[in-house]
């Protein structure tokens, strides 16, 4: 009896499926309208870096909306084609980023990719684009996420928007050498971003003659300083570097104002957000550290060729979050999704796949010069996968609660 | 005059003997990075203020852990739900001067930090009290997750700030003297942590539900013959662990910048500062949490700074394998529990 | 009947090789064009099944270690961490230090690095485990606790040789000869294979001489000694297989990752294997798989069906639900969803057979 029953609960079940299936045979289409193109969108929207992963994804959120609210991109088929940005959250961990870019690049078969907040994340990510042979665009700012530490190269799939920790350095050292330093410390927090810093300004710093005689990490929970302060104390140098994000950024900087209120601070592009002035208070007055310009429109100059670019990206992000505030993290999100649908107008409707995601890399590489974005004027090359130099930052200095422009001609 | 014994004397000798060692190879590090005398004065001074912070906390461990036998991993998420709840208090449009404003906002938060530690131990723990150690600590994990994922709901992942107490805004006095610095509210967390430790002492041996928790946490099934409710007691100390974290959490606010996920270092220093005091012991937890602000400060400072968190962590096995009953010496040891 | 029970575990082995064999040829030869995702409704996929098999190795080696031998690990991904790495750095040694030039490159020697790493783990664990064993319930615990969370301090430490906090990249894939172990549906067969002889050989374990010392010394341990168990050394046991089986795990990982950086290895991590491990069962070689897939299925479930529900994002919604799942299992099934279940079938079985309404 048993048997019996269940060879029929399996026959239905068979009927079922088999009626199913055939529902999901669309019907043949008279002309098979144009293809929607798919982007994969991957940041930390929630986790450690969500302060900045959050503003990205609703970057591309809208980017996603305003598209399509003009019809989509048009192909070299003079077609406009719909596109679809599929965004996924990682939350800062390696594991779920290359569980992400894997399902964006075999399960959801997107074109081109753009992942993620982390700078850690993102090398973790650079076998699967590099193997998938999808180009990924990173959001995040140290130099091993696009350049071979060994050899020195560009990985070929690699693209990254943001500044680079090595402009922030060159502005550094250069103005910490333009108001006669010549002794620094360098405090960084303990993971990629600071360590990255750390690199960096130090290579900077001592190719301006800058001598390095402290450089000492914390955890990015940490909330005491008094190790690192005696030891910048008894060191004797005349000017603390800080490569940190905030809140700890902020925790830091107050530190180095309450043990040494005279010492003159640099931050890294790190702190371009407004949670480092309003957590800092008042001693980030007189801090000083580049910025994208973002975050410092009214400081940029009229005929800035981003200012267009920058004043929209303000105006449109503000509107569709209903007030938040700018980000620069949002900037590069922007920059990368832009780029990405830019490069989507060299997709062949019909290629495959493979060719598809060839063609939106060369046309990353070749095709992206003097593009102006949020973060800077982009012109990529076969050497330079983040295409952005030191003028991409505006130097800045905090007075009154505000970060206002340093240019070079006041220090 | 007692008679020492023997071997009293020689561990009298170890223990001079250590600490010269130990004094010497301090100094010795100190003096390659230059480190001269008020640098130690502010690293102890420093580290007495962030160990105020991590005693309250093992105060809470403590408690809970001598009442009902749990270590409770949402330690930490009190002092993060403390901190951040009276920031929002104190941001709300109260028509009151901001003193005031800052007074309900601690009584406020303190509170509803309780009313959440008594929520907790009656929907969470007080169902599985039965349950072996593991199931009992991956439901505080549990809860963990649940608390730290609503913070996040609640106040994003943006960082706070709560005004110094002495100024009201941001910024707090400091006073200066020979180099060493000292802000204000290092004062109000001494303040703070003594308050507590009397208001502590009053209530445990003074009163008759003090008396109840202590009996409870001696001898569970003794307490309950002689008529304490044991599911009371239970309540009480996830309540009372609940208001020492949100406590710690608020005084700190101004000197951090709290954050929805600031709970879990947090969390681990205050247990291994608990851990320093043996676990069962209030006054050693009081001393280890002290203990380990000025540790690993110190070492921190003539070390690299980066290890610090790792000095707290080998501190901790290191107690745990030589002195499992904490180093005062009044806890119960490990291998015998 | 009986005999069935006596044959269950083969049977499961069976059976949980053939389903993925099948599985796994499907993502293999794609019948039709349908992929494995495809009859997951695109919840789980090949990368989800590959890091379930990695993490049910680990997890097999914490139910022999808290289930049966009856020890807390909260540092577990530590071991894993020093599997990982051990194959990320003597694999990568060629390339990025230009030591053994020539034998670091050939196809067996990332497979030697396993072994390596296996053995380190297993050394590392039993010297740590020799001290941390006097200790007792929460304090052993800590003990683990404060370890993994120094391993992981110092993976981030000493760019050198780790590669600091960025970590290590250019990690190559498995050969056997010429033959690649890549792309990942193929890998998948590795893992897999490796996590079923992990599985096989965890019952064996269990079921042998040493299985019923754990066992004795759970229950009483003051019984156990008196009746001739050298105690220390059946615990000791449990600890180094555990981080002998972590170690491969973190090897497979590192392979499967092509990069292996401090971020895993958490305390978050730990803290989560033991979650896998307590949901699945603690005492059930089974339920490993089962609590692994649980853990990794319902967050995803559940944040892509609330994000759907409530159109929000990164907001934290289905971390409160995990939460209090956690809890409710914790509460109502604390045998974890396997045992625990398969007790509340029974019970329902029976008081249905005897004509109970």
């Amino acid at each position: 009896m048993k048997t019996n029953r269940m060879s029929l609960v399996l026959a239905l079940l068979m009927v079922a499926g088999m009626v199913l299936a055939g529902c999901a045979q669309a019907p043949p289409a008279t002309e098979a309208p144009p293809a929607t193109y798919k982007i994969g969108f991957n940041s930390s929207a929630t986790g450690t870096y969500a302060t900045l992963g959050l503003p990205e994804a609703k970057t591309a959120e809208m980017i996603q909306e305003q598209i399509n609210a003009a019809g989509g991109v048009v192909g070299p088929d003079g077609k406009k084609h719909e596109v679809e940005i599929i965004i996924y959250d990682d939350e800062n961990e390696a594991d779920k980023t290359v569980s992400n870019v894997t399902r964006l690049i075999l399960e959801d078969e997107v074109i081109v990719v753009v992942s993620t907040t982390g700078s850690g994340t993102s090398i973790a990510e650079i076998p699967v684009c590099q193997e998938n042979q999808t180009a990924c665009i990173s959001m995040a700012s140290a130099k091993p996420v696009t350049s071979d530490s060994e050899s020195g190269t560009e990985h070929k799939w690699m693209f990254k928007t943001p500044q680079t920790n090595g402009h922030a350095g060159a502005w550094q050292a250069a103005y910490l050498s333009a108001i006669g330093i010549s002794k620094v410390c360098i405090l960084h927090t303990d993971d990629g971003y600071g360590t990255d810093c750390l690199a960096n300004f130090k290579a900077q710093a001592e190719a301006a003659g800058l001598e390095v005689v402290y450089e000492a990490g914390y955890a990015k929970t940490d909330t005491e300083f008094s190790a690192q302060m005696a030891g910048v104390e008894a060191s004797g140098c005349e000017a603390v570097e800080i490569g940190s994000t905030p809140p700890v950024a902020s925790l830091a900087a107050i530190a180095v104002r309450t043990a040494m209120p005279d010492m003159p601070i640099t931050l890294g592009h790190g702190v371009c957000n407004q949670p480092f002035i309003d957590t800092a208070g008042a001693a980030a007055e007189g801090t000083v550290f580049p910025c994208g310009k973002v975050t410092v429109i009214d400081e940029v100059a009229d005929d800035d060729p981003q200012k267009p670019v920058l004043e929209q990206y303000i105006a449109d992000y503000t509107e569709f979050t209903d007030g938040e505030s700018i980000s620069t993290f949002g900037g590069h999100a922007w920059d990368a999704v832009m780029m990405a649908v830019e490069a989507l107008s060299a997709v062949e409707d019909g290629a495959s796949l493979e060719e598809q995601r060839a063609a939106v890399r060369d046309y990353l590489e070749t095709k992206i010069v003097e593009w102006p974005g949020i973060s800077g004027l982009f012109t990529f090359s076969a050497s330079d996968h983040n295409g952005l130099g030191k003028d991409s930052l505006l130097f800045v200095k905090v007075v009154d609660g505000k970060g206002v422009a340093f240019p070079e001609s006041e220090w | 005059m007692p008679r020492i014994p023997r071997s009293k004397l020689a561990r009298i000798a170890a223990i001079i003997v250590l600490t010269v060692a130990i004094t010497a190879l301090v100094i010795g590090l100190g003096s390659r990075k230059n480190l001269q005398p008020k640098h130690y004065v502010q690293l102890i001074l420093d580290g007495f203020r962030g160990g105020s912070i991590y005693a309250l906390m093992a105060l809470g461990y403590v408690t809970v852990y001598t009442v009902t036998g749990i270590i409770n991993f949402a330690q930490g998420e009190f002092v993060m739900l403390g901190a951040l709840i009276s920031i929002s208090v104190y941001n709300m449009p109260l028509p009151l001067p901001p003193a005031a404003r800052l007074v309900v906002a601690v009584g406020s938060s303190i509170l509803l930090t309780t009313l959440i530690g008594i929520i907790v131990e009656r929907v969470a723990i007080y169902p599985a009290r039965l349950s072996p150690t593991v199931t009992l600590i991956i439901i505080t994990i549990g809860v963990t997750i649940t608390l730290r994922a609503s913070a996040l709901l609640i106040w994003g992942a943006d960082p706070y700030v709560l005004p110094a107490f002495s100024t009201l805004v941001l910024e707090d006095h400091i006073f200066r003297f020979g180099g060493v610095t000292l802000q204000a509210q290092s004062l109000w967390i001494w303040g703070t942590l003594a308050v507590v430790l009397v208001l502590l002492y009053v209530f445990l041996e003074h009163t008759i539900t003090g008396k109840a928790l202590r009996a409870c946490a001696v001898n569970r099934r003794a307490a309950q013959l002689v008529g304490i409710n044991p599911s009371r007691m239970s309540m009480l100390s996830f309540g009372l662990a609940a208001a020492l974290g949100a406590i710690g959490g608020i005084v700190m606010g101004p000197v951090t910048r709290p954050i929805y996920d600031m709970g879990l270092m947090l969390g681990l220093r205050g247990f291994v500062a608990a851990i320093l005091g043996g676990l069962v012991s209030a006054p050693g937890a009081v001393v280890g949490g002290l203990l380990l602000g000025v540790v690993e400060n110190i070492a921190a400072g003539v070390t690299n700074p980066t290890y610090k968190s790792v000095v707290a962590f080998v501190i901790m096995i290191g107690i745990l394998l030589l002195r499992p009953q904490g180093i005062i010496g009044r806890g119960e040891t490990g291998g015998e529990q | 009947m009986k005999n069935v029970r006596a044959h269950a575990n083969t049977i499961g082995v069976i059976t949980l090789s053939v389903v993925i064999l099948v599985l796994g040829a499907i993502d293999l030869f794609r019948p039709g064009g349908l992929r494995f995702s495809d009859l997951t409704g695109r919840v789980v996929t090949t990368d989800t099944m590959i890091r379930i098999g990695i993490l049910t190795i680990v997890v097999v080696g914490l139910n022999l270690l808290m289930g049966y031998a009856g020890q807390i690990s909260l540092g577990q991904a530590g071991f894993y961490a020093l599997g990982a790495y051990a194959s990320a750095i003597l694999t990568t040694l060629s390339t990025r230090h230009g030591i053994l030039v020539g034998v670091a490159d050939q196809w067996w020697w990332p497979w030697l690095a396993i072994v390596i790493g296996m053995g380190f783990t297993g050394g590392f664990a039993y010297l740590v485990g020799r001290p941390i064993f006097r200790l007792k319930g929460n304090y052993l615990a800590m003990a683990t606790l404060g370890m993994g969370i120094i391993i992981y301090i110092l993976a981030g430490q000493f760019p050198e040789i780790t590669g600091g906090y960025d970590g290590l990249t250019g990690i190559p894939r498995l050969h056997i000869g010429t033959f690649k172990l890549w792309p990942m549906q193929r890998y998948y067969f590795l893992v897999w294979g490796a996590a079923i002889a992990v599985i096989v050989l965890a019952l064996n374990i269990v079921n042998s001489r040493t299985g019923r010392a754990w066992r004795a010394v759970h229950s009483s341990e003051i019984a156990a000694g008196a009746s001739g168990v050298d105690i220390e050394r059946s615990k000791l046991r449990a600890l180094v297989i555990s981080a002998v089986f972590a170690s491969l795990a973190g090897s497979l990982y590192a392979h499967f990752q092509s990069a292996v950086s401090p971020n895993p290895f958490s305390f978050r991590a730990s803290v989560q294997l033991v979650v896998m491990a307590a949901v699945g069962g603690l005492a059930s070689i089974w339920g490993a798989p089962f609590g692994v897939a649980f853990v990794f299925v319902v967050r995803d479930l559940l944040r892509s069906r609330l994000e759907d529900v409530l159109h929000v994002r990164g907001s934290g919604y289905e971390l409160i639900v995990y939460g209090v799942i956690l809890v409710l299992i914790m509460i109502f099934l604390p045998e974890g969803l396997t045992a625990g279940g398969a007790k509340l079938l029974r019970k329902r079985w029976r008081s249905a057979a005897a004509g109970d309404p």
